[in-house]
Order: structure tokens, then C-alpha cells, then sequence
């Protein structure tokens, strides 16, 4: 086999001689190429899309909510309600030293905020002071509540995004304004310009954070609290320490340890998990759709090379005639079939990036997240990739080529 | 001896086995210009496949200077092809997507001679047929006899033992084909070119030396025919 400038002199007048026809034929590895890649930068993107909605969302967190008992325990009969309280988030900060935070909160969901003329929706949400360690708040004015505001019960707020852009369409610093949630004057000490897509008991942009006394006593919640929020330790593992906090609060509350429909704990980890697992499932579809675009591609390949093999036979037979050996044959027509589907993919490899490039410049400029581009490594095996398969491609119509025996040359066509 | 064919006997087996060559047994000298004459079914196509390593025999010896050619791997028949063998074809076989001179070159490309001196070599063969002009030229810009010269350039190029004529003027008028006869007889006979040429014309055996008949795959008569003055309807046979 010689590999020099000849060789792909010989390879290029023989492709260039069909012009459509290889353009054809290309295409189809190129379009392969192009999706798999395409579809491969896409799906990462949209995979750093979703992940931004957890933003602000610390990942070692689980919630806690009680509802309806679904066995009968201790004498009690199944369906019945019970609350989370006040007293179990103290029990459960003594006898659960590997969290972090444990902090309750309380909502009151549908009222309208008022500021003047101004009206904007939102739902008020009692917190302690350490809740900022569940929902990061992104400070924007003044700050977020403090131990002084639980204790004193200050009738003070800290307002999400779009009320504050509901209340103040002029801007400017809020801090020391009052708004007015149903019958009670709140003074504004913060906003918080957090806006990611995982709430707790309401989308952050439109809550209306007070301290968990002042909203406890003004809803006449007395000691019920709605959620209790928990974040371990860092290393500790939320599914280990669930078992745990059913074990403490199912005594206290005299139900199952063992009803799950008791007790609802919401772990992230296991969200997480969830959407790790989609996009596996996502990128195993995205596979397998780009990969047998290229194998259909291919299949074209050797199929059109088949037929130009067939139609050589003549050129062939005088190629051997005037003494090329059958290596000579195999290798030209194999590195023919190398060179279609490799300038062909290498297409798709560059327009791919192009369009990933011009993707992610909108989406960050929309303000979105970018990772929308393929590496370099994905580029490179993708080429790598596509010479195996022009070898393969090309294997059956090489072996047709080498049957083609000298004599057919003299026959007469 | 350049050429020494001993007892050599084919048979096809498709379907009915057809015996072909029935024990041919001639030898042909370097220098010479021969012409191999016979109807068609008569074995001629057969034995010049054969004398060009085309194909291979049942029985039977055959010697190109003393070498015996005889189940050679396709490697090695290929090579024997381009260093001792020209062909020149009746439908010319050149390459149609190729250019005259690429045409010429092409059996110095399978001998891996380097590009320039190659392409240096094919325009001297070009030059010496008279088709320097057309060197850059494609098949299909070019007349029968043209195309005929630039195959005959790349028969010669490789200064092979034997040039290998099968039906030259098959696909040429008769003022061109006796241009390309000519042609043929000042190259043996200017530059001493052993040339095989296969034939049912009997115009243009008679340009050659010496005339070999076949009939039903043995060899009949051998004519000589240094006088040039065969009958044209050949002798003895009833052919046209």
C-alpha cells in the first residue's frame, strides 16, 4: 500500500468525478454526525439548564411534612391527621446532632401585597433566621432577617424579586418602607433577588418573608409549624438519617415508624438523583438515535460504493491488467470509502460546533446558562469513529473489487 | 525462446466443460512480430489471455525467457503483468477520468516510479507517438487512432518483454487501422519490440511477420510472412 500524494490524488479524481453522487452519499454522514453531535452539546446544555433551577438550593436537604396515617397504631385509627409543632423541631436539633440546620416554617398562601397603589400576588412565609441556610437568599437590598427579629418579633419582611418589581417599578432601595399584607404593616429590611426554580412552600420571587413568631401569631397557628427544613453535615447522607427522624417524631406523635404516608420527607439527594437519571436515560436516546443516523449513513456509503464498484469494473479490470495488485485495489477503494464518510463527518463535526456556539451566545445572552459546546475529546473520538467505520464501510465493496479478475477488462463492454 | 508454450490445454468448467486449448505448443523469438489468427470460439482470446497472464492453464508449460509461468499468487502475476507484459485492447481501455498522459503514467504509478520522473517519462512516449499536444487531453476529446497511440504509449512505458495486441483495429476504420499497423511494425522492427498481435482480420495479420492459424484450440498452420503477401483471404481457410 502506498500512502503519498499520488494515492489521494487517485482517491480524490475518483470521488470528484461523481460530484453528486458523493455529495449524496456524504450527506447522509454528515447529517449522522451533525445530529449525534449536535444533539449530545444540546442535551448537555439543557442538563446545566435544569441544574441552574437547583440554584441557591443546597443539595444536602430534606423536608419534612406530616399528613394522614395510613395504618392504625397504638389504638388509633388509620386516616388520621396529625401536625409537626414547634417542639419537634427542638427535639429533633437535640437527638439529630449530624444536621447542620433544622428550621420550621409556616405559609400563608394566596394574599395580596399592597404598597400604595401598587398590588402585587404573593404568599407570606414565616421563617427563622437560619432558614437562609435552606434557600440561599441573593441579597440585593438590605439584608435578611436576623436572630433579633425572631426574638423581638419585629414585624419586618424581606420581599422576593417580582414583588419588589411589582411594588417599586421606579427601583431604588425599599428598605424602610412599609407594604401591607392583608390586615398587618410589614417594614422592609432586605430583597432577595433569588429566583431559582425549587421552592419550598412558594416560588422565593413572590414570597413575603417574616419572622416564624410574628406569622404563627397573626395566622393563629399557635405551635404548628407546616415544614420542617433539615440540611446535614457535609458527608452525611439524607437517606441514612431518614429512618431517624421517623423513628423520633413517630413516637412523639404516636404513629408507624414504618407509614411512609405518615411522615413525607422530601430529599433532594434523591431529586437529584432523579435527574441525573433522566439524562442518562436522555443521553442513552440521543446515542442511539445519532448512532444509527451514522450507521444509516454509512449503510449508504457502502451501498453507493458498491455500485461505483460495479460500474469500475472496466477500470478495475484494466488497473489489475496493467499490474495493480489486489492490494492496491483494496486499499484505494477503502480509502476512498475512508475519505466520503471522513470529509463528510468532519462537515458535520464543524457545522455542529458552529450551531453549539451560535446556541449558547443566545442563550447567554438571553441570560441563560451556557455549556451548550461539545469538548474537544467528544470532536476527536467522533472522528476517530467515523475512519473505522469508512474501513468497514468499505470492506464489502473492497472484497467485490478484489474478485474483479483482469480478463473482465478485455471483454468487450 | 522469449515465449515457449509446451503442450498447454484449458477447459472451462461452467456448466458443460468446454476444452478450449487442446495442446498448444508454440515459441515465439524475441524481435518478433506475430500475429495470432482464428475465428472466434477458435481459442485465440484464450491463449492471449493466457500469454498475458490473464488467466491460468489446466496443462502444460509456459516460459517467458525461461521463466515458467505457472501458479503464480495474484501478487506475483500482477507484478510479472507490469514489468513484462503491454497490453494494447480493441476498445483502447483507457481511463476515462483520467488525462492522456495520466493514462501512459499509470503503469509506472503501480511500480511506485516517483511522481516527476514518471510524468517525465510518459510525455517522452507521448512524444515519440506524436501526442505531445494532447497530453492533457482527456480519452473522450480524442479519435479512435489517437486513443490507440496514447494505449500503445502506455504498452511501451514500461519497456515490457512482450507487447500484447488483442484486436488493436477492432474499433478503428481501415485507414486508421493500418496507421496503428504500421505503427506496431516500426516499433519491432525500429526498436526490436516482441509484439503478439490477436486477430480474425486477415488485412491485418498480414502486416505482420509471421501468422499463426488456430482453429478449435490447436494451432494449424504457421505462415510466414516476411514478404507480406498472404492472400487476403488467408489460405486455406474460410475465413473472411
Amino acid at each position: 500500500m502506498r500512502f503519498d500524494v499520488d494515492s489521494f490524488r487517485e482517491i480524490a479524481d475518483s470521488l470528484v468525478r461523481n460530484k453528486s453522487r458523493s455529495l449524496l452519499t456524504g450527506f447522509g454522514v454528515f447529517w449522522g454526525v451533525f445530529m449525534l453531535l449536535f444533539m449530545m452539546g444540546g442535551g448537555e446544555g439543557l442538563k446545566k439548564s435544569i441544574e441552574s433551577n437547583f440554584e441557591g438550593f443546597a443539595t444536602n436537604t430534606c423536608i419534612l411534612v406530616s399528613s394522614q396515617t395510613s395504618e392504625p397504631y397504638k389504638g388509633f385509627k388509620e386516616g388520621r391527621y396529625w401536625n409537626l409543632t414547634y417542639t419537634d423541631v427542638e427535639r429533633l436539633r437535640q437527638m439529630m446532632p449530624n444536621m447542620e440546620t433544622i428550621t420550621p416554617t409556616i405559609a400563608s398562601w394566596g394574599g395580596s401585597v399592597v404598597r400604595g397603589t401598587y398590588t402585587a400576588s404573593g404568599s407570606v412565609k414565616g421563617v427563622l433566621a437560619d432558614y437562609n441556610k435552606i434557600e440561599e437568599p441573593k441579597i440585593k437590598y438590605g439584608r435578611y432577617l436576623n436572630e433579633a427579629d425572631i426574638l423581638q418579633e419585629r414585624k419586618v419582611c424581606v420581599i422576593g424579586k417580582r414583588i419588589y418589581n411589582d411594588l417599586f417599578p421606579d427601583g431604588g432601595d425599599p428598605c424602610g418602607e412599609f407594604i401591607q399584607v392583608g390586615p398587618v404593616f410589614y417594614q422592609i429590611v432586605g430583597v432577595d433577588y433569588n429566583s431559582g426554580n425549587i421552592s419550598i412552600n412558594g416560588r422565593a420571587d413572590q414570597t413575603v418573608s417574616v419572622p416564624l413568631p410574628v406569622a404563627q401569631k397573626i395566622y393563629n397557628r399557635g405551635k404548628v409549624v407546616d415544614l420542617i427544613c433539615m440540611t446535614g453535615k457535609s458527608g452525611v447522607r439524607m437517606s441514612d438519617e431518614e429512618p431517624r427522624m421517623r423513628e423520633i417524631l413517630a413516637r412523639q406523635h404516636q404513629f408507624n415508624p414504618k407509614d411512609k404516608e405518615a411522615l413525607f420527607i422530601i430529599n433532594t439527594e434523591q431529586m437529584f438523583a432523579l435527574v441525573d437519571n433522566l439524562f442518562t436515560g436522555v443521553n442513552f436516546l440521543i446515542m442511539l438515535i445519532g448512532l444509527g443516523t451514522i450507521l444509516a449513513g454509512v449503510i449508504g456509503v457502502s451501498n453507493i460504493m458498491m455500485v461505483t464498484v460495479k460500474e469500475r469494473t472496466i477500470e478495475i479490470g484494466i488497473r489489475r491488467a496493467i499490474g495493480a495488485t489486489p492490494r492496491d485495489i483494496l486499499s484505494q477503494i477503502i480509502l476512498e470509502s475512508i475519505s466520503l464518510t471522513l470529509v463528510a463527518g468532519s462537515f458535520g463535526i464543524v457545522i455542529a460546533v458552529q450551531l453549539l456556539r451560535l446556541v449558547e451566545t443566545i442563550s447567554l445572552a438571553s441570560g441563560n446558562t451556557g455549556g451548550y459546546q461539545i469538548s474537544f475529546w467528544t470532536a476527536i473520538v467522533a472522528a476517530l469513529l467515523l475512519t473505522a467505520l469508512g474501513v468497514v464501510a468499505g470492506l464489502a465493496p473492497a472484497s467485490r473489487a478484489m474478485a474483479i479478475k483482469p480478463v473482465d477488462a478485455m471483454r468487450d463492454e | 525462446m522469449l515465449i515457449e508454450l509446451k503442450n498447454v490445454n484449458k477447459t472451462y468448467n461452467n456448466g458443460q466443460p468446454l476444452h478450449v486449448l487442446k495442446g498448444i505448443n508454440l515459441g515465439i523469438d524475441k524481435g518478433e512480430f506475430v500475429s495470432i489468427m482464428g475465428a472466434s470460439g477458435s481459442g485465440k482470446s484464450t491463449l492471449l489471455n493466457i500469454l498475458g497472464i490473464l488467466d491460468n492453464y489446466d496443462m502444460g508449460e509456459y516460459y517467458i525467457d525461461g521463466r515458467l509461468i505457472k501458479g503464480l499468487t495474484e501478487r506475483q502475476a500482477a507484478d510479472y503483468r507490469n514489468h513484462m507484459i503491454g497490453f494494447i485492447f480493441q476498445s483502447f481501455n483507457l481511463i476515462g477520468f483520467k488525462t492522456a498522459v495520466e493514462n501512459v503514467e499509470l503503469p509506472l504509478f503501480y511500480q511506485g516510479v516517483p511522481r516527476a520522473k514518471r510524468h517525465q517519462m510518459a510525455m517522452e512516449y507521448l512524444d515519440r507517438l506524436g501526442l505531445a499536444d494532447w497530453a492533457k487531453h482527456y480519452p473522450n476529446e480524442m479519435s479512435g487512432g489517437q486513443k490507440q497511440r496514447v494505449a500503445i504509449a502506455r504498452a511501451l512505458i514500461t519497456n515490457p518483454k512482450i507487447i500484447l495486441a488483442d484486436e488493436p483495429t477492432g474499433a478503428l476504420d481501415s485507414k486508421t487501422s493500418e496507421e496503428v499497423m504500421q505503427l506496431l511494425g516500426k516499433l519491432n522492427r525500429e526498436e526490436g519490440v516482441t509484439i503478439i498481435v490477436v486477430t480474425h482480420e486477415s488485412g491485418v495479420a498480414n502486416c505482420t511477420d509471421k501468422i499463426v492459424h488456430i482453429k478449435d484450440g490447436i494451432i494449424g498452420q504457421i505462415e510466414d510472412n516476411r514478404e507480406h503477401r498472404a492472400s487476403v483471404f488467408g489460405t486455406s481457410t474460410i475465413m473472411k
